[in-house]
């Protein structure tokens, strides 16, 4: 069949003959009458011959003034989208026929997805005769999630055949426009069920679909949409995270994690094991913008970061954007991961629920009322001292010890009348950690916030966000004589209003954001009568984070998207404040303060005003090649005051204000993406280049932690980073999986007016964060339906330190003789994971689903340093000591239960 | 006012690392590859307004694997002195490696100092001019009682101690670049004479350290102590150093006044209190260089080893290398600097203490940091 439809498609080919009247030129009067009246009447006048059949032609109208084009053009404009097609037969006959390509690309489309056994809807619009001539036709709708009937925004929908495609909108609402005819359309999201629409339209009409996240996986589907949507969605460097691939990748202590996922993706980078940060394009770890349901989120880890403060199985999708970042998000320079929560089941109750070595985790949702009100909640916790006071070892006695943490979910969703949707979302992160019984480390999360989905009519769509978070920590120290406690709080009040409107090409969304910031940057009392601790309490810092944004999402042509936005962020900083002032020209340090300021409680500190333009840019070369470009500019206002190289519980965040500037970050991204061989393949390269002002790092010696003064401590400075990202993943077949390599370097430059507030006398020096070769390799090879034998290894070259070189005596006592700052670097990491997922038989109707994960991570035991630290001898050298988190095999087991 | 450093946060540094340890129990030497420590030249020296001679060291970098501080001298180099009038002195190797003026010339405020050495393989450093800067004046100083306590395995013992303030003023010229160089020196006795050698096959004999001045005249029950001359290791002087250097950076500062600077800890115990103990402060002018230098080397001291708290950086002193590319470090810096000094006797201590602990070693055997010839300054 295939065969003999590609040889008609050859034999018309070499027919095409050069006839005259094809060069004719018309004069205007043609306007308005049928093409088969202005076909007669020019093969009068040009002793031409026409042949087609009368029903084919007679809905066609020249509407337009074409004064002065050829035949040529006005037929091929005329006759665009239809299935109708011509051939000069001899030098002044035309021939009319029905071309066969279209109907062979329907057909093939529609045998392809029958063969992957892909859902298949069909839609009829209309007749032949009922479309207008010249005039395309608009088809729109809506897409859900079928179970709770949440809106799938991004979900992507491509027009087989064509470089034609669209994602959802925030509502889940798309427009397509397209000539009339048969078309097949395909609806694919990460983790859902992609589902194949037969279209005949000859008028405009409205397709909403409810799509099915997959129960188990048909792997081709999900790996095969990703693949499509890095193609064809706007953005350069944005990515969508499947959960259910998540869920069956290698993982360490059994445990799924989200932030693991992040760090497989090209130009994306971790300290190590414990380091629940990630890094983006040698970034630091607190210049990503993490959002859980719309609202900041400033600790997401668990147990110093070997987990992440996530519940996967409460999650419903999670973009992440590294490139190409809509002007709707701003305020960190690097990276956006934008975390979604799931929405209750709206029909009917259903849970999971998972044993792992060190947690264990529920999930429930289901109708409170039906289709009406819904919950969805989930709660995951410990029983890992057993496994801390399992461990021996010479340090320190850990029978005393121990660990706890949680995280929990609460989503309750309504449906209200007139297009509307009302949502609640809770979460609540809780992490306890006491060592030998007299220090406990606690730190806490809690989120609330309130939504409102409104759709005002088809093409205007809004939501109001209204929300609350809190991130706190506390270091509480019970031995009696020095007992203290150490407190840090941040809350944030956030309030969102983000408007989208559908027009045609053009997508536009708007919308304005604030978010008022409390920081209690830390305290100290002393908590008995006994204690000798000095009580120290820092002044609070109160600020405003404003922006408005707006951006249009715009389909140029069938070719060519385009995304450009503008954000016009606004910081202020308020008082009640007292600010240091120094004496010019002199290095700023505690001994040139001249004077103090007091600032009045409400009154202004400073304002940074900004403006963001952001763009990213879409050309499909082919239907299977494309090319992407992003320029970005960003500015960041909170700053994650640190010395350390990972997220620890006792850091910092210390707003812009009177002496921190903001950062700001520009960036350009350029990329090339390609599949072959029916999406079998897809290759990608990204090349990058980025800036940032302002960044900060700290001084030699800088005590960072309830210091008052942090101002002569801290240095900003510029910051530069470039790279290349290639990207390779096989999407079908028994083997799946993906190979990315990273060339990227990142560099930092502080030069201040005196020596001692420059960095490595004002050279350029490499970031904590460069780390030029980054390789990470994924796979999943089906061993049956049931059975999957997934892994990874991982990959990048060490991380820059600053070491000491030698000592030297000095008044009696050692001195080291330091490199300058990170001269040197830490040994390569490399890492290979294994796991084998045992699932559940996939019969439709059961009890209940089980999936059991064995993993198995660092197989070949490679201690991987952490950091590297020094430990004075007795005679005062320092001796270079490597740590590395987990040094040997760890082999876990977890068991899942869907029911 | 910047808190000085409470030991709350050193603990939680130090918790984290054990917690980390803890959690990994994986940590192991790490090698880089480093330049060769003997590539290092190490240059510490310093000029007062006092009078000379001033001494100048010169050695090599000690490599990270060394088991000892021990420093290779730089031997037979050539060191002059220089000031802003064109006078020059030359240094002269007292010992090896340490190099002296013959006194001729003297520090003076107002004037800049600078070395210029030149080792015998021709290599040759030069230091940045140095200026004496008026010192100001110690106003007081004085101490308080803090109770304290530690935990021990075996249970609380105290660790009281007397913190040492000063009030002082900079002088008008110096800005406020200022460097209190802390010194506690106590006395103590052990009885060497009555020391015994118990080894197997385990029958004590008596056994004097030929430093008690006795010798055993034999005898029954294994025979007399003699006094046959002068105990040599029966009273020694403790010092106690700063453990690292004190910058006038701890506090804001008005009119050129620093106001209840904790400059030092004395620890009470039956030995720092046996006699009394002697508290000495050295408040001496910086210029911003040698500031700077001295804060780095604080940085290192207090930060200890800590995962998270990278260990200070890169030290610059201001000795430069004239000819060759070979790393070079230190500091040759001028200074006016004065002394006050208090005692404090065994009644300042509320409390009795017991006597000092019967030992049979001798006292530089058993103490740190003693010696048996008197400081010039015990009175």
């Amino acid at each position: 069949m295939f065969k003999r439809r590609l040889l008609l498609i050859l034999f018309f080919c070499p027919l095409w003959i050069d006839a005259q009247i094809l060069y004719v030129k018309l004069d205007g009067s043609e306007q308005g009458k049928p093409l088969a009246t202005v076909l007669n009447e020019m093969s009068q006048e040009n002793t031409a011959r026409f042949y087609f059949l009368p029903e084919w032609i007679i809905p066609i109208t020249v509407s337009q003034n074409y004064e002065g084009q050829t035949l040529a053009q006005v037929l091929n404009e005329l006759l665009l989208g239809t299935d109708l097609n011509y051939f000069a037969m001899y030098p002044n006959a035309i021939v009319f026929i029905k071309d066969p390509t279209q109907a062979f690309i329907h057909n093939t489309a529609i045998e392809t997805a029958v063969r992957q056994k892909k859902k298949i809807e069909r839609y009829h619009f209309g007749e032949i005769g009922d479309e207008k001539m010249g005039q395309k036709i608009v088809i729109s709708g809506k897409v859900i999630d079928l179970k709770t009937g949440e809106p799938l925004h991004r979900t992507n929908i491509q027009i087989s055949g064509t470089q034609e495609g669209t994602t959802t909108d925030e509502t889940g609402r798309y427009t397509l426009t397209f000539t009339p005819g048969a078309h097949v359309l395909s609806f694919s999201f990460v983790d859902y069920e992609t589902k194949v629409i037969d279209l005949v339209a000859y008028k405009n009409g409205e397709i909403n679909l409810d799509m099915e996240k997959v129960p188990f996986l048909l792997d081709e589907v999900v790996v095969q949409g990703q693949v499509i949507q890095e193609i064809t969605t706007s953005g350069i460097g944005q990515t969508q995270l499947s959960m259910q691939e998540l869920k069956r990748a290698p993982s360490f202590l059994g445990e799924v994690d989200l932030i693991k996922q992040v760090q497989n993706l090209p130009g994306v980078t971790t300290v190590g094991e414990a380091a629940s940060g990630f890094n983006v394009r040698g970034g630091s770890v607190d210049q990503n913008l993490i959002l859980y349901d719309g609202l900041p989120v400033f600790n997401s880890s668990h147990l110093f970061g070997f987990l992440t403060a996530f519940n996967p199985e409460a999650i419903r999708d999670v973009s992440f954007y590294r490139g190409g970042i809509p002007a709707e998000f701003g305020g960190r320079v690097s990276s956006v991961l934008d975390i979604q929560s799931k929405d209750g089941d709206l029909e009917k109750w259903n849970g999971k629920a998972g044993i792992g070595l060190i947690t264990s985790n529920f999930m429930i949702n289901g109708p409170l009322s039906k289709e009406k009100t819904s919950i969805a909640a989930s709660f995951r916790s410990t029983y890992s001292n057993y496994l801390i006071r399992a461990i021996r070892t010479d340090y320190i006695d850990l029978r005393n010890s121990s660990v706890f943490f949680y995280d929990g979910t609460l989503k309750l969703t309504h449906i209200l009348k007139n297009h509307s949707k009302l949502s609640f979302t809770g979460y609540s992160s809780k992490d306890s950690f006491s060592l030998a019984g007299d220090t406990t480390y606690k730190w806490n999360n809690l989120q609330g916030s309130v939504r409102l989905d409104h759709q005002f009519s088809t093409t205007l769509s809004s939501e109001f966000v209204m929300g609350l978070s809190s991130y706190d920590y506390k270091v509480d120290n019970q031995n009696y004589l020095t007992a203290s406690s150490l407190s840090y709080r941040i809350t944030s009040t956030v309030l969102k209003a983000a408007f989208h409107y559908n027009k045609g090409k053009h997508k536009l969304n708007y919308g304005w954001q604030l978010v008022y910031y409390r920081f209690n940057p830390g305290s100290l009392k002393p908590e008995s009568p006994q204690s000798n601790a000095k009580p120290v309490s820092m002044d609070k810092q109160n600020s405003i984070e404003n922006a408005l944004y707006v951006s249009d999402d715009w389909s140029v042509n069938e070719r060519i998207f385009v995304e450009a936005g503008l954000r016009l962020p606004i910081f202020s900083s308020y008082g009640p404040a007292t600010i240091n002032l120094y004496k010019e020209g002199v290095a700023r340090e505690i001994t040139n303060v001249i004077d103090t300021m007091y600032v009045k409680s409400g009154q202004t500190i400073k304002t940074y005003f900004g403006l963001e333009p952001r763009l990213s840019l879409r050309w499909m070369a082919s239907p299977t090649a494309s090319f992407k470009l992003g320029c970005s500019r960003m500015f960041q206002y909170l700053h994650l005051v640190t010395n350390s190289t990972a997220v620890t519980p006792v850091d910092i965040w210390q707003p812009s204000g009177y002496y921190f500037k903001p950062q700001r970050a520009d960036q350009i991204s350029v990329g090339y993406f390609k599949d072959f061989s029916q999406r079998k393949y897809g290759t990608s390269v990204e090349v990058f280049y980025k800036t940032i002002n302002n960044i900060l790092d700290f001084k030699d010696g800088a005590q960072l932690i309830l210091n008052p003064l942090l101002e002569t401590d801290l240095l900003q400075g510029k910051g530069e980073s470039y790279g290349v990202e290639t990207f390779l993943s096989k999407n079908t077949g028994r083997l799946t999986g993906s190979l990315n390599y990273t060339y990227s370097r990142s560099f930092r430059t502080i030069a201040g007016p005196t020596s001692s507030e420059s960095i490595n006398s004002g050279k350029q020096y490499p970031a904590n964060f460069d780390q030029p070769h980054i390789l990470n390799l994924a796979w999943k090879i089906n061993l049956s339906r049931r059975h999957f034998f997934t892994g990874n290894f991982t990959y990048h070259t060490g991380r820059p330190v600053t070491i000491p070189l030698s000592a030297f005596v000095l008044e009696n006592t050692t001195v080291a003789f330091f490199s300058a700052r990170n001269q040197y670097r830490i040994p390569d990491y490399h890492r290979l994971d294994v796991a084998l997922v045992i699932e559940g038989n996939h019969k439709l109707k059961k009890l209940f689903e089980g999936t059991w994960v064995i993993s198995v991570y660092n197989v070949y035991a490679r201690k991987n340093p952490y950091t590297v630290f020094f430990k004075s001898s007795g005679n005062g050298i320092p001796k270079p000591y490597q740590l590395s988190i987990i040094g040997t095999i760890f082999p876990s087991v977890s068991y899942n239960i869907n029911f | 006012m910047k808190p000085k450093q409470t030991f709350m946060i050193e603990s939680i540094k130090v918790r984290w690392l054990i917690t980390f340890l803890m959690l990994s129990a994986c940590v192991e030497r790490i090698e880089f590859d480093v330049p060769e420590a003997q590539l290092l030249t190490v240059v510490e020296g310093m000029i007062s307004d006092n009078p000379g001679p001033y001494t100048v060291t010169v050695s090599k970098g000690i490599s990270l694997d060394a088991d000892s501080s021990y420093r290779v001298p730089v031997e037979n180099a050539s060191i002059k002195l220089f000031d802003d009038e064109g006078n020059v002195e030359e240094f002269s190797e007292i010992r090896p490696g340490l190099y002296s003026t013959g006194g001729s010339m003297q520090g003076q405020i107002g004037h800049s100092y600078y070395i210029r050495i030149e080792s015998s393989e021709g290599l040759v450093f030069e230091s940045e001019p140095e200026r004496i800067n008026q010192v100001g004046e110690i106003e007081n100083i004085r101490f308080e009682f803090e109770p304290r306590t530690i935990v021990e395995s075996f249970g609380e013992i105290r660790a009281d101690v007397f913190n040492v303030f000063v009030d002082a003023k900079s002088g008008s010229d110096a800005g406020t670049y200022v460097r209190w160089k802390y010194t506690g020196t106590y006395k103590v006795i052990t009885y060497p004479e009555l020391h015994f050698t118990n080894t197997p096959p385990y029958r004590p004999y008596k056994d004097p350290f030929p430093c008690s001045g006795y010798v055993i005249v034999p005898g029954p029950s294994g025979g007399t102590l003699e006094r046959r001359a002068d105990c040599t290791c029966c009273t020694c002087w403790v010092n106690d150093f700063e453990e690292a250097p004190q910058l006038s950076d701890v506090q804001f500062i008005t009119a050129n006044q620093f106001k209840n600077i904790k400059v030092g800890e004395v620890p009470i115990n039956n030995a720092t209190f046996h006699e009394k103990y002697l508290v000495e402060v050295e408040q001496m002018s910086l210029s911003r260089k040698a500031f700077e230098f001295f804060k780095i080397v604080r940085a290192q001291k207090e930060g200890a080893s800590s995962i998270f708290q990278p260990l200070s950086g890169e030290i610059k002193g201001n000795i430069k290398s004239i000819n060759t590319n070979e790393s070079v470090v230190g500091i040759f810096w001028a200074t006016s600097s004065l002394k006050k000094k208090l005692y404090i006797y065994p009644r300042d201590v509320p409390y009795l203490l017991t006597p000092i602990d019967f030992l049979t070693l001798p006292c530089y055997q058993f103490y740190h940091n003693a010696s048996s010839t008197k400081p010039i300054n015990w009175e």
